[in-house]
């Protein structure tokens, strides 16, 4: 049976390839715009190769003259280590109340298990999409002229800031679940809290908690700005010892940054590794 | 049985012998037509049938013809286009928000992949049938009341789990997750069964006890099942009516034992293979 159907199969087309005429013809054209529009950004811009790699050398010789050595009393200052600290509250804050508001919107701007995709949908992807669309540092900008200087302004633009990062990554999470759960909850007669507590948040609890520590570690990174713009914490020391020209004092509070960055981001790291393989 | 004093009630109300005759099915469906998306192709093409108290009845056909849209329709899994799906003498289409949750408690399902919370234990899975009948606060905090969770106890040792309780549901074989999903389904005190090929993700022996467990219990706790089956030996073996339905229609109703080779033939004429 089986083999006389096999046999019974007309011969295969002799002629085959992987795009057909209108596919590949499109996609050579694309690629060739792409690529004449690059080059005629460089020549436009007059971008000089040669000298993009000379400035490496010079970049060097005035971190060693200028900004060496960093100013390492200036960072022990009781003053700066408590604006450190006042960082480090900021970007915890930011990144609680972010993730406590940004699950709701998920859940809104999640196509499969939204309350209505008309209505719920576009205003949660909306609220998401709006955070994300203008910079952290801006939103701080517009805090600051609102409530004035001071943490406030920053933690309410960390969160803002928040939002924006970990509802993507939550919707995104959201959209991926299994619905066959979901499906099972719903037909038992489960409220929609109850369908999203029993069939939706134990697929996606170990992904939410790392989502959660990154953002947390994004919001710190972003926290060390804020206070430029007068959002509070240890930006604002950056600003004014740029502003002065005060170069080693510079070096050494980006020196702090940068290890405080690393620290955060290995132990973020860390934990997400660990959570993960908790699933 | 409380279908039965729903069709009390309802006789009650309506008193006209038509619909008296009428209502003595737990389940009528009427002039059923589903399409998936408004342009898109009409997956069931109008179906009536009709399901009494004590019907275990198998839904056949190749894949594709539409059984499980037609399972999915009657919880509303699945929003019908058009017709009318009557169930303990409710009309089942206008229903919406708690109206709808109070229907579907009464109805419990099983399904082809289980749909079990693969990180939940068996208890919680079990319990999690008892969802509709839980206040928001006692599921907030997972506290079932003491007799759920003794039903649970019960039910889990009936289908053969009381050394799983404990375990996480993903750590059990298909079989087991299956025996997993019937037990939840059976935490509803269910009035109708919807079963949607209950055994086709498991090999054939496991799929014939995992069946005539089913069986069992529908007969023990005198629950009406519809159940969706693609093996026809099957069907046959455990079910005591079938509905035949090919590309959206039903091809064949009537008792197991009066159907015939040609009648099978013509269901699965469409089927390659
Ligand atoms: N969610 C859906 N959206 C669109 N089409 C669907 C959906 N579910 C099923 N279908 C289509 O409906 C038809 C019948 O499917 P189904 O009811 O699953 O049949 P069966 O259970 O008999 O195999 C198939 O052609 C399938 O592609
Ligand atoms: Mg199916």
């Amino acid at each position: 049976m089986a083999l006389a159907s096999l046999q019974s199969i007309p011969a295969a087309p002799r002629r085959w390839s992987r795009y057909r005429h209108p596919q590949s013809t499109i996609r050579f054209a694309v690629l060739l715009a792409v690529l004449t529009f690059l080059a005629w950004s460089v020549a436009f811009l007059n971008v000089d190769l040669l000298r993009i790699l000379g400035a490496f050398p010079r970049l060097a010789e005035i971190l060693a003259t200028r900004y060496f050595p960093p100013d390492l009393n200036y960072v022990s200052d009781a003053d700066f280590i408590r604006s450190v600290i006042r960082t480090l509250e900021m970007s915890l804050l930011g990144g609680f109340f972010g993730v406590v508001f940004s699950i709701p919107l998920a859940w809104l701007a999640a196509r499969n298990i939204t309350f209505s995709r008309r209505i719920a949908y576009p205003l949660g992807r909306f609220a998401i999409m709006g955070s994300r669309s203008i910079h952290e540092t801006i939103w701080t900008i517009l805090f600051v002229t609102v409530l004035g200087f001071g943490m406030l302004a920053g933690t309410l633009a960390l969160t803002v800031f928040c939002i924006g990062f970990a509802g993507k990554l939550f919707s995104d999470e959201l959209e991926a679940i299994d619905m066959g759960p979901v499906d099972a909850m719903r037909s038992v007669g489960a409220s929609p809290l109850q369908v999203f507590q029993y069939a939706v948040l134990p697929q996606v609890r170990v992904a939410f908690t790392g989502i959660a520590i990154y953002t947390w570690d994004v919001a710190f990174r972003a926290a060390t700005v804020v206070g430029f713009f007068g959002g509070g914490g240890m930006g604002w020391y950056l600003k004014r010892t740029t502003q002065q020209l005060e170069s080693t004092r510079v070096a050494a509070i980006l020196l702090v940054i940068i290890a405080l960055v690393l620290i955060a981001e290995i132990g973020s790291g860390w934990l997400r590794r660990r959570i993960s393989r908790m699933r | 049985m409380r279908h039965e004093k729903n069709i009390a009630e309802s006789r009650a109300t309506r008193g006209s012998t038509a619909d008296t005759v009428a209502s003595m099915s737990i389940l009528q469906v009427r002039n059923l037509k589903v399409s998936y998306a408004a342009s898109g192709p009409q997956i069931l093409k109008g179906i009536d049938f009709a399901v009494d108290g004590e019907d275990f009845c198998a839904v056949i056909g190749p894949s594709g013809a539409g059984k499980s849209t037609l399972i999915r329709c009657i919880n509303r899994l699945v929003e019908p286009t058009e017709g009318d799906i009557v169930l303990f003498g409710q009309s089942v289409r206008p229903l919406r928000g708690s109206e709808l949750r109070h229907l579907r408690r009464r109805i419990g399902m099983i399904f082809q992949e289980f749909n079990l919370v693969n990180r939940m234990s068996v208890m919680d899975n079990v319990l999690s049938g008892r969802l509709g009948y839980t206040g928001a606060f006692r599921s907030f905090f997972k506290a079932f009341p003491r007799e759920d969770i003794d039903r649970a106890l019960h039910l889990l040792e009936r289908v053969g789990l009381q050394d799983h309780v404990d375990k996480r549901a993903d750590a059990l074989s298909g079989g087991q997750r299956q025996r997993v999903g019937i037990a939840r389904a059976l935490m509803q005190k269910p009035e109708i069964l919807l079963l949607d090929e209950p055994t086709s993700a498991l090999d054939p022996k496991i799929s014939r006890d995992v069946m005539r467990l089913i069986r069992e219990l529908a007969t023990e706790f005198k629950v009406p099942v519809l159940c969706n089956i693609h093996d026809v030996q099957l069907a046959l073996e455990s079910c005591n009516r079938i509905i035949g339905m090919q590309d959206g229609y039903k091809k064949f109703d009537g008792p197991s034992k009066g159907m015939r080779k040609q009648d099978l033939d013509e269901i699965y004429a469409m089927e390659v293979l």
